[in-house]
C-alpha cells in the first residue's frame, strides 16, 4: 500500500502539465464536413441556363454529322465529364476538410 | 397553453440519434458533437500521449464523420456513449500504429510541470530524470494502463468518466490503475529509480 500511495505521488508529479485543449473551430470544421452543400437559387438558375444553351449549342453544331459520329462523342464524351465531374467533387471535398 | 420546446441541450442521446436519422437534424448532430468531442478528445490523447496531440484532434474529427456516416447502423444495445467511445478507442490505436514511426511534435518530457525557480537546480535536474524515466516506462505498459493512468493523472477525469471512455466498471478502472502503478514501480525498480 505504501509503495502504490507513492507511486499516486510521483505520477501526479511527473504527469503534472496542462492539457492539451481542442481548437475553438473544431464544431465549426465538423459541422462544414457533414454537412451536403447545396446551391443558391441563383446558383441553380445558372446551371440550369448552362445546360439549355450546352444543350442547344450541341445539337446546332452536330446538326450535320452522321448518327454513328453522335454516337461515338457520346460514348467517349460521357465518361470523361462524369469522371471530371467526380473529380472535382473529390477536389471540392478535400478543400472543405482543411 | 402551448408547452416550451425542450431544448436539444436537454434531450436524450436517443432522442438526438432518432432526429439525425429521421430528419438529417443538423442541429442534432451538433448537440451531439458538443456532448462528445471533449471526451473523445481526451481518450484519444490518453492513447496517443503527449507527442501526438495534434493527431488527437484528427481522431475526433473522424470519429464525429465516422458516426454521423454510422448512425443508421447504431442499434440501440449499448448506450450511445459507449458506441462512440469504442470508435474512437479504434480510431486512436490506428492512429497510434501509424504515428509511432514518425517523430512526435512535442517530447515526453513536456508532460512533467514546469520546473521553478525556487528550487535547487541538482534536484530538479534529479526530478526530471525521474520523471522523464517515468513517462518512458508509462509508455511500455499495455494500451488500456496507459490510457487509464494518463486520463486520471494527467488529464484529470474522474474514476466514472474513465469508467465510461473505457467502457469498463468502475472497480476495474481502480484495478487497472492500480496494476499500472504496481507494473510502473517494478519497472522503476529495475532501472534503480526511487519512486518516492
Amino acid at each position: 500500500m505504501h509503495d502504490d500511495d507513492a507511486m499516486d505521488r510521483f505520477l501526479r508529479a511527473a504527469m503534472a502539465a496542462d492539457a492539451p485543449q481542442l481548437s475553438p473551430a473544431f464544431d465549426a470544421r465538423v459541422m462544414r464536413r457533414v454537412r451536403p452543400r447545396r446551391l443558391t437559387p441563383a446558383g441553380r438558375v445558372v446551371i440550369a441556363l448552362y445546360v439549355v444553351v450546352a444543350a442547344a449549342a450541341t445539337v446546332w453544331l452536330m446538326r450535320d454529322l452522321p448518327t454513328g459520329s453522335i454516337l461515338a462523342a457520346a460514348v467517349i464524351g460521357v465518361p470523361i465529364a462524369a469522371g471530371a465531374g467526380a473529380y472535382g467533387r473529390r477536389l471540392a471535398a478535400g478543400r472543405r476538410a482543411d | 397553453m402551448r408547452a416550451e420546446p425542450v431544448p436539444y441541450a436537454d434531450r436524450p442521446d436517443e432522442w438526438l440519434v432518432e432526429r439525425c436519422c429521421e430528419s438529417g437534424d443538423d442541429a442534432a448532430f451538433a448537440e451531439i458533437v458538443r456532448r462528445y468531442r471533449e471526451p473523445v478528445f481526451r481518450l484519444a490523447v490518453s492513447i496517443l500521449g503527449q507527442p501526438f496531440a495534434p493527431e488527437a484532434e484528427d481522431v475526433a474529427q473522424d470519429v464525429m464523420l465516422r458516426v454521423h456516416h454510422a448512425m443508421r447502423s447504431f442499434r440501440g444495445e449499448a448506450r450511445f456513449g459507449s458506441w462512440i467511445y469504442r470508435i474512437a478507442f479504434n480510431q486512436a490505436l490506428n492512429v497510434k500504429a501509424r504515428a509511432r514511426y514518425r517523430a512526435p511534435h512535442v517530447s515526453d518530457q513536456a508532460l512533467a510541470a514546469t520546473p521553478s525557480e525556487d528550487r535547487d537546480p541538482l534536484d530538479q535536474l534529479q526530478d526530471e530524470r525521474r520523471h522523464q524515466a517515468v513517462l518512458a516506462c508509462v509508455g511500455e505498459l499495455p494500451e488500456v494502463y496507459q490510457s487509464a493512468l494518463r486520463l486520471y493523472y494527467w488529464l484529470g477525469a474522474s474514476m466514472s468518466e474513465i469508467a465510461l471512455m473505457l467502457d469498463a466498471p468502475e472497480n476495474t478502472v481502480k484495478s487497472y490503475l492500480h496494476r499500472a502503478r504496481r507494473l510502473l514501480h517494478a519497472q522503476l525498480t529495475e532501472r534503480g529509480i526511487d519512486a518516492r
